[in-house]
């Protein structure tokens, strides 16, 4: 994060306090000698819709529109949301997310009701896209701090390490915008959400961060897919179940393709679920990543 | 889902136990049959039988199909009948170990008298029903699983009529053990097969399957990811983690009751 100006994309649904994050990150950076502009929008949040929240602050801050791959970290209250807020992200951001997840509407699947399911990403996943991943389960955080509602504090406390705010600046910001009913509560939260701590990020170019000697096979799985007995786009099973997004299709369709075979786990879903025996995976050693989730408070 | 079961399907190859020039096969693109197929040659594999020793009868229909790419001792039969023809085999030589695959048509509308007597009588058979909620063969008219509301060729507003719960079908009738998987459980249906298999009298397995070429396409439940996913909610799948927290819960379920994977009913005999 520079330390003369930055830029912060808060996300979430309605209700989860992403505007008044938003307004007390603005004021911290005020109180901390920033010029700062801040714009959201909150259209569907009384319906449990999206909300987002441009932050910009510097010597001298004209708009406070991020525009895509511009934001220094994406704070999102809301799993999915995160997840959908990644192309805002510029190379090397920060993306310090929530575990919550809000079905959205369009999500309440049933056998007969919506079409899109809540999308299945798990954080280790988002490593590959993300270096600098800093996931938490804000609510447990936040209910242990005294208050689960307080979560949105927990991030403000995980964002603010990142940015070159003074703590009396945020203690203040807080003071000045949370109801005075929760500010102890906020407040408790904040610090606890400052003192987790994460995996470092990978340097530049490394990769997936790993425990192990180089001198480990990269790769712990491969695919052999039977080309004729496959059934192309139509039946795609094996490219959603993927949790590596290892298969994927070329633009005509069919058969499937590795396109990312390095990443490949050897978790067989993809075997196990071909309903056309095409795809066989082969398994060699497993290495183990660090998790990307901070277990406990330090 | 035990690590002897990842364990059996790593070690597979299911080509030595299909008739390769048969394939590939002729389900649709993401038809969950298949899933089953496979499910069932771990199964068993895991149990280490004799292929000699071991007769698949079918009827007619999509599910029934799948016998005719099992490189082994098959039989597929006349519409319904499965069972009766396996009953036939199983009394001329009970020495066989004889799987009988059927579907939700086959074995609950044109062969549900079939069913019921086998399960009356507890002949030592391991029924498997692919339930896919329709006739996909014939092109996705109503079956007597369609859930009410479904719309398929012959309901194009909507079933009406309450759909069979299977299980609880051939348990009344006297069935010895029942049990029900889904292809959205694949590790978990090795398991509940292979123990229908080794069970000794008329055991049952009814499998969630997915015909998203008709009853998904009619029903917009998107292709055969999507609903591989929808078929996880129909079984309380909501871990637990998420489960506990406040703004997570499963959405109330419209329409269509719950059900319960795993051994539903069990009597030794």
């Amino acid at each position: 994060m520079p330390a003369e100006s930055g830029s912060v994309l808060l996300v979430g649904v309605g209700g989860q306090g992403v505007v008044l994050s938003s307004a007390v990150a603005a004021d911290a950076a005020r109180r901390s000698g920033f010029d700062v502009k801040q714009s959201e929008v909150h259209g569907m949040s009384q319906r449990g819709g999206v909300v987002s929240s441009h932050l910009r602050y510097g010597p001298l801050v004209h708009s406070p529109l991020i525009g895509a791959g511009e934001a220094d970290a994406v704070v999102a209250l809301e799993w999915n949301e995160g997840v959908r807020a990644i192309p805002a992200l510029r190379p090397g951001g920060t993306l310090i997310v929530s575990l919550d997840r809000i079905p959205p509407p369009s999500a309440f699947v049933d056998r007969h009701g919506g079409a899109v399911a809540y999308p299945a990403v798990a954080p280790d996943t988002l490593r590959r896209t993300v270096p600098d991943v800093r996931a938490a389960d804000a609510t447990s955080v936040a209910a242990a701090a005294g208050n689960a509602r307080a979560m949105n504090s927990v991030l403000l406390g995980i964002l603010s390490p990142l940015l070159p705010f003074p703590a009396e600046a945020w203690d203040g910001a807080i003071a000045a915008n949370v109801p005075r009913a929760a500010l102890e509560a906020n407040r408790a939260a904040f610090a606890a959400g400052r003192a987790l701590r994460f995996p470092a990020a990978p340097a530049p170019g490394t990769g997936r961060p790993r425990r192990r000697a180089p001198a480990e096979p990269p790769s712990v799985g491969s695919v052999d897919i039977v080309d004729a007995w496959c059934k192309g786009e139509d039946c795609a099973i094996c490219v959603r179940a993927c949790p590596e997004y290892v298969l994927g299709f070329e633009p005509d369709a069919r058969p499937v393709r590795a396109v990312r075979p390095d990443a490949c786990t050897a978790c067989m879903l993809c075997e196990i679920l071909c309903p056309d025996f095409a795809i066989t995976v082969r398994r060699a050693a497993v290495p183990a990543g660090p998790s990307l989730v901070a277990a406990e408070t330090t | 889902m035990t690590a002897k079961a990842l364990a059996a399907a790593t070690g597979i190859d299911y080509r030595e136990h299909l008739r390769l020039p048969m394939m590939p096969h002729i389900l649709c693109p993401g038809c969950g049959h298949g899933i089953v197929l496979k499910a069932l040659l771990r199964a068993i594999r895991s149990l280490d039988l004799d292929w000699d020793r071991l007769a698949f009868v079918a009827g007619i229909g999509c599910s029934s199909r799948l016998v005719g790419y099992i490189d082994g001792c098959t039989l597929h039969t006349t519409h319904g009948r499965a069972l009766t023809f396996a009953t036939g085999l199983k009394l001329a030589r009970p020495d066989l170990t004889v799987v009988v695959i059927t579907g939700d048509g086959d074995g609950l509308a044109i062969g549900g008298n079939h069913l019921i007597h086998a399960a009356r009588r507890d002949v030592d058979l391991a029924c498997l029903l692919l339930n896919n909620e329709t006739y996909g063969m014939t092109g996705g008219q109503v079956a007597p699983t369609t859930v009410p509301g479904s719309v398929s060729t012959t309901t194009p507003r909507g079933a009406t009529e309450p759909p069979f719960d299977a299980c609880a079908l051939v348990t009344a009738a006297g069935a010895s053990f029942v049990a029900r998987g889904a292809t959205s459980l694949p590790l978990e249906l090795d398991t509940l097969i292979a123990a229908a298999i080794a069970h000794r009298g008329f055991s049952f397995v009814e499998i969630e399957s997915d015909c998203p070429e008709y009853f998904g396409r009619y029903n917009r439940l998107g292709r055969a990811p999507e609903m591989l996913q929808q078929q996880r909610r129909r079984f309380d799948e909501v871990d637990e983690t998420l489960a506990a927290k406040r703004f997570v819960g499963a959405p109330p379920h419209a329409g269509v009751p719950r059900l319960r994977t795993g051994v539903l009913h069990e009597r030794k005999t």
